[in-house]
């Protein structure tokens, strides 16, 4: 997070983590796509092969007029590939939320796995923990064949602590969703630490209604929010210290 | 030269507080675009940076401006709409317009990138085609110039519609757009390569460091074992050479008669006692050998005979198991340049080690025969064509009809104290030191040894040594 006071402007970071191919800059594409004009800057994407991502992608999101705080979204996309570790670490340096998109079949549940444990050492070499950072899953590709069903993912979500959601990224299913429920998440844990809806006078929910509003989906946040399977939407503030 | 921005950190970069037009465009391809920018509307124009920098100018002397600037009130009034354009307050849609007393206006727009005001754009002056008065402020500022030339300098002013300024303004600002994202894609993209090699080399520095840690520990840690076995096989040899030499006198009957039983139980503490006593001396040549303080006293050595010794010491012991002891040596056998004792060594232990493994009715053959082995170690398999010098070597097979070694096994049963099979049931006793002696000491003859199936069951034990020493060159 960057706070500028002059401009009473905010910069947050979100990062989509994933294992190769789970359709991380597929998400960022349908973003940019759904936002409103005005809303969204151009997508950039660094150095593609076989489109595949190479540095990073990103797409930055901006939503003025809320309160007397501007709020700026810098999304960034990592390489999925297992050989760009250390891109995928400088990536995720300063994240202040985390998307993790898994492919839902099941003969890429072994990639899901190491991606994760990827993700988390690479915020153990940042000094961090999966515990404090903000952090919801997309299973991804639900529209393809032999994916794990809704209802094992329902069980296991049901057991975890991170908001899960179900995805068809290319079709734009679920996208928006899953990024108001990284955002909400973050902002509570952004406001825990800096205290800004009091400093600023912020109100997180018009807040909230404002992004789903420019990212094209006009339902009430609640609406929105009840999209996830298991998990803890409502356990805002990561624990203290 | 690195651009500014090269020194800028991936967070300054991205998240957009870092990044300044100078960081994202090349002031020369600047210079240019401005310059066509200019041939193409007539309209003046220069860029400045946020920090009032001026990057890009195009504009002819205006011939107005050069004659105004040959009176000092001219020259005020030129100073004063200069600064007052460059530092004009922007409205909220990053524009604004200053028309000049003296007739002619300027447009000012922000140039934005990603949301922020990253500079200026000054588009004049110029003057309204409807404009064909000459303005009296003009013709008022000193009665020194000469007004029939204002008249005509005024009349050759860049023309240009202040709403057409604003759409070129526009256009200028879009095609800026693309050009600083594009240059901030190649910034970035540097940017990142840089970090992610750094980034690699600094992780594989680290376990570099490791590793060098791990392996200095290790290699320590071997040190350490080799003086503990030296320093322990030295200590437990000493008081057992008493138990033996007692047991053996009192076996004697130096200490007086002893029963039948008596001397039964004495001549078995002896006999255990010598067996403890190779053990140690076992562990006492490996951690010599390991240690390389063991020197091997070569010499010409006559291999019939050795072999021949080994059998005979061998065969009470293939007796007893029922087992056949066969020597076959070709005949007309070179001498080689070797230890005797430790060569000795190596094939009784083998032997012992084949009779061990051998069922009753089974045979244990040695044999030798000459052979030739390749100058060149397999390690600098270069220049086979120069290397591949053949040197003569003797090849000692020692083959058993036993239970054979698994193909897995064969790496492994030479390192110190492994067992094919570690159970504790295990039918054949040993203490896995033998091979591990027979391969230290193989190697110090420049030999190899290796381990082959033998038909239709056990192994063989191929021992190759060359027969004269190694020269060098």
């Amino acid at each position: 997070m960057q706070l500028d006071f002059v401009n009473r402007e905010l910069t947050i970071k979100l990062v989509y983590y994933g294992p190769a191919l789970s359709g991380k800059t597929t998400n960022l594409q349908a973003l940019h796509k759904a936002a409103a004009p005005g809303a969204s800057g151009r997508l950039m994407t660094l150095e593609t092969k076989d489109d595949r991502t190479l540095f990073f992608d990103l797409l930055p999101l901006t939503f003025r007029n809320q309160g007397s705080l501007a709020v700026r979204l810098k999304v960034f996309t990592v390489p999925g590939q297992v050989i760009h570790a250390s891109t995928r670490r400088l990536v995720v340096q300063g994240a202040d939320g985390i998307a993790f998109i898994a492919d839902s079949r099941a003969a890429e549940t072994q990639h899901n796995t190491e991606s994760f444990m990827d993700l988390r050492e690479n915020l153990k070499q940042h000094g961090l923990t999966l515990r404090q950072m903000p952090l919801i899953i997309q299973f991804n590709k639900r529209d393809m064949p032999d994916v794990r069903s809704d209802a094992e993912i329902a069980d296991l979500a049901s057991k975890g602590r991170e908001p899960v959601y179900l995805a068809v990224a290319t079709r734009g299913v679920g996208v928006v969703e899953s990024m108001i429920g990284l955002l909400h998440l973050t902002w509570s844990a952004l406001d825990a630490e800096h205290d800004l809806n009091k400093k600023f006078g912020f109100d997180p929910k018009a807040f909230l209604a404002q992004v789903a509003q420019k990212l094209g989906n006009p339902k009430p946040i609640p609406e929105i929010l009840q999209a996830c399977v298991g998990g803890a939407l409502d356990v805002l503030r990561p624990e203290a210290g | 030269m690195l651009p500014p921005a090269a020194a800028k950190t991936f967070d300054e970069l991205t998240l957009g507080h870092g990044v300044s037009l100078e960081d994202l465009i090349d002031r020369d391809a600047l210079g240019e675009m401005v310059k066509s920018f200019y041939d193409l509307f007539g309209v003046p124009l220069r860029i400045f940076s946020e920090e009032g920098k001026l990057l890009g100018d195009a504009a002819d002397q205006i011939p107005l401006y050069t004659f105004l600037n040959t009176v000092k009130a001219g020259r005020n009034v030129l100073a004063e709409v200069a600064s007052k354009v460059k530092n004009l307050a922007l409205g909220e849609d990053g524009m604004a317009s200053y028309p000049c007393a003296t007739g002619e206006h300027y447009r000012v727009a922000a140039i934005q990138y990603d949301g922020k005001r990253i500079g200026r754009m000054i588009l004049g002056p110029f003057v309204t085609p409807a404009q064909v008065e000459t303005p009296a402020a003009l013709l008022a500022l000193d009665p020194a110039l000469d007004a029939a030339r204002l008249h005509e300098l005024f009349r050759a002013m860049p023309r240009a519609e202040d709403d057409s300024v604003v759409k070129l303004s526009r256009h200028l600002g879009r095609t800026l757009d693309l050009l600083l994202f594009s240059g901030h894609r190649a910034l970035l993209t540097s940017n990142m390569h840089l970090a992610s090699v750094r980034e690699s080399f600094r992780e594989l520095s680290d376990k570099n460091d490791k590793l060098q840690t791990a392996f200095d520990r290790l290699k320590e840690l071997d040190r350490l074992k080799s003086n503990f076995l030296a320093t322990v096989s030295h200590e437990l040899r000493t008081p057992l050479t008493s138990i033996i030499g007692y047991s053996e006198m009192l076996v004697e009957g130096l200490a007086g008669e002893m029963t039948g039983e008596q001397r039964e139980f004495v001549q078995t503490i002896r006999d255990k006692g010598e067996q403890l006593l190779q053990l140690i001396k076992g562990l006492l040549d490996l951690s010599k050998l390991e240690s390389g303080t063991m020197s091997l006293r070569k010499s010409q050595t006559e291999i019939l005979g050795l072999l021949r010794d080994v059998s005979q010491t061998m065969a009470p012991t293939a007796r007893k198991k029922e087992v056949e002891l066969q020597v076959d040596v070709e005949n007309g056998l070179p001498l080689i340049w070797a230890d005797a004792e430790r060569l000795r060594q190596v094939f009784l232990n083998l032997t012992e080690n084949a009779i061990k493994f051998t069922p009753a009715q089974g045979k244990v053959t040695l044999s030798a025969r000459l052979t030739a082995i390749d100058a060149a170690r397999p390690e600098d398999a270069g220049g086979v064509v120069i290397l591949s010098a053949r040197r003569t070597a003797i090849e000692f097979r020692v083959a058993d009809t036993g239970i054979g070694i698994p193909e897995s096994e064969r790496g492994r049963v030479f390192d110190a104290f492994y067992q094919v099979d570690s159970s504790s049931t295990r039918e054949v006793g040993g203490t896995g030191l033998g091979l591990s002696i027979v391969r230290r000491l193989i190697d110090g003859h420049d030999g190899t040894v290796r381990i082959i199936d033998n038909t239709p069951k056990g192994a063989v034990f191929i021992v190759t040594i060359p027969v004269r020493r190694a020269t060098i060159g």
